[in-house]
């Protein structure tokens, strides 16, 4: 691969960037120069496997703020945020009807940091549901969903599906007042069907009301399924955005 | 990707990438790293700023323990679900629950296959009448959906019993409030209180509260199973289901046809604009209402009813 295109000097910052990049280690983990000319540029994209998610090059309106107002990223950036937080908080978290609101309170109480760890997870769960919804009103208004993107409007709207259900099965997990009684308002709506609704009810929270079974249920969906389908889900909507040709702007 | 080039609309469509870029679309890209990666790294960092300050200023909730045996009242669903326990209040469950929120989000998911044509994609509200589509869509979602909660929560006789007692009102002041100008809502008129009412507050005939479909029309006793006992309530099928549908059904119809007729809305386009404009305004009327404006027993009150100050 390239060298490095930084130009020589003898200063001691100089001395100590070639003495930092000149090396088998640093050029085993990156392979392309500093990323101060178009080719080592496009190289520092395609070449990494989460810049790639990009094309190397993208249309000047698109790089407009006000173009999407990074709607869709700001999105998986939330995930992302919650998927870590959401990683701390199993530490301190039993999904247990016995223990679970205990360790809501040892947590807010008894953890380093664990008040804020709680306000960071919760507070994206609602940004992440708002940031969802306007970017699909963004989408909707740029007429971004016409041929030959209309499959990756679908693939958003089950994105909306999943996020509205991990946001949902996450509510439960306090097991606070508010918590037990949102679920079973919610599922009891989805009880309400003549035909399937008790049915669908029942494999839900595990049995008649909201206990034990529903929280083992809705932790592990919240935890392990629902991310997981949401991430499959986003790699084809991630994917598709770039088989369809990147943004959409005006033929 | 797809290139700017007059290549044939047909094969743009079916993906085809034209092996020479033409010049001046090379002219008119940048380069992702550094524009977009940087874009990107400044909204991230405003957000993890954003929710940092969010999460030291503001804590999340925890109330007490749960308790199955104490129900809280109202109790409510998470935020993002209020609209449909809005909708809840007005007809069917089994409709507000899942039929309803099943078929918007299928329409919902359509809306690329009713309008496809490609033209104008990529640039906020750029096809002709987009503007007024959105605005006039809103505008009727919003006013719509606020009148039909009004009407179906009995606020309009509050409203009646207010303000129509004519020149008399200013004798005593102030006016409107005063105990004797206070003129009840005609009893003849009681079933237009809400749409339940059409229900409780007329007289129906016995035969139409209980139609034994059951014993006359779906005879299963023929086929050697128990015979059903279902008894068809017509005035609550009416309240509860046939009405609702009606309205969600007709009047985005009606908003569509009115504006074909007028010119407003000529293209596909303009009618989804038109449409989900309007469904958005509704969604978040129905949010707001269940949020802020449903107190105990689900009531319809003011939000400083719902959430009074403490002092």
């Amino acid at each position: 691969m390239a060298t490095t295109e930084r130009p020589q000097g003898q200063a001691i910052v100089d001395r100590a960037y070639e003495f930092l990049v000149n090396n088998r280690v640093w050029k085993s983990i990156f392979r392309i120069g500093y990323p101060n000319t178009p080719r080592n540029q496009m190289l520092a994209v395609a070449t990494n496997v989460f810049l790639h998610l990009h094309p190397t090059r993208v249309h000047r309106t698109h790089v407009k703020i006000t173009h999407t107002y990074c709607l869709g990223g700001l999105s998986f950036f939330l995930f992302l945020g919650l998927t870590v937080t959401g990683v701390l908080l199993m530490f301190y978290y039993v999904p247990s009807v016995e223990r679970a609101y205990a360790d809501m309170q040892a947590l807010q109480t008894d953890v380093r940091f664990g008040m804020m760890l709680r306000n960071t997870h919760r507070w994206m769960a609602h940004g992440m549901v708002i940031t969802v919804m306007l970017h699909m009103m963004r989408v909707f208004y740029t007429g971004a969903y016409k041929p030959p993107r209309e499959f990756n409007w679908v693939v958003g709207v089950i994105l909306l599906v999943l996020t509205l259900l991990l946001s949902f099965t996450g509510y439960l997990l306090p097991w606070d007042e508010l918590a037990f009684w949102a679920i079973t308002v919610g599922t009891n709506m989805i009880g309400s069907d003549p035909i399937l609704g008790e049915v669908n009810q029942f494999v839900m929270i595990g049995g008649f009301e909201v206990g034990q079974n529903a929280l083992i249920r809705f932790y592990t969906l919240h935890v392990i399924g629902l991310p997981l389908a949401a991430a499959i889900f986003m790699s084809v909507h991630f994917w598709r955005i770039r088989r369809d040709g990147g943004l959409a702007r005006p033929l | 990707m797809v290139a700017e080039a007059p290549a044939p609309a047909s094969s743009r469509q079916r993906g085809a990438m034209p092996s020479v870029r033409p010049r001046r679309q090379r002219e008119e890209e940048l380069l992702v790293w550094p524009d977009l990666v940087f874009v990107e790294f400044i909204a991230a960092l405003i957000f993890t700023i954003t929710f940092v300050a969010l999460a030291i200023l503001i804590n999340a909730p925890l109330q007490d323990r749960a308790n199955p045996a104490n129900t809280p009242n109202p109790s409510k669903a998470p935020w993002y679900f209020l609209n449909l326990q809005e909708l809840l209040i007005h007809m069917h469950p089994a409709l507000a629950g899942v039929i309803v929120p099943t078929v918007f989000l299928v329409l919902l998911a359509a809306v690329p296959y009713f309008d496809t044509s490609n033209e104008e994609q990529g640039r906020w509200l750029a096809t002709p009448r987009a503007w007024p589509n959105m605005i006039v869509g809103m505008i009727v979602g919003f006013v719509g959906t606020w009148v039909l909660i009004v009407y179906d929560s009995s606020k309009h006789i509050v409203l009646y019993e207010r303000f129509s007692v004519g020149s008399e009102a200013f004798r005593v002041w102030p006016p409107f409030m005063a105990e004797e100008n206070v003129r009840t809502w005609p009893e003849t008129l009681n079933w237009l209180k809400s749409v339940r009412a059409l229900q409780t507050d007329i007289n129906w005939h016995n035969d139409l509260t209980g139609v034994p479909i059951g014993e006359t029309f779906i005879r299963t006793d023929l086929l050697g199973l128990p015979r059903g006992s279902i008894q068809w309530n017509v005035p609550a099928w009416i309240v509860e289901q046939a009405i609702p549908i009606g309205i969600m059904i007709g009047l985005p119809i009606l908003l569509s046809l009115v504006a074909w007729r007028t010119g407003l809305a000529r293209t596909r386009r303009d009618h989804m604009i038109l449409l989900i404009s309007g469904w958005f305004a509704s969604w978040l009327v129905l949010t707001v209402a269940g949020t802020y404006f449903r107190g105990a027993g689900l009531e319809l009150l003011w939000p400083w009813d719902v959430y009074p100050a403490e002092s």
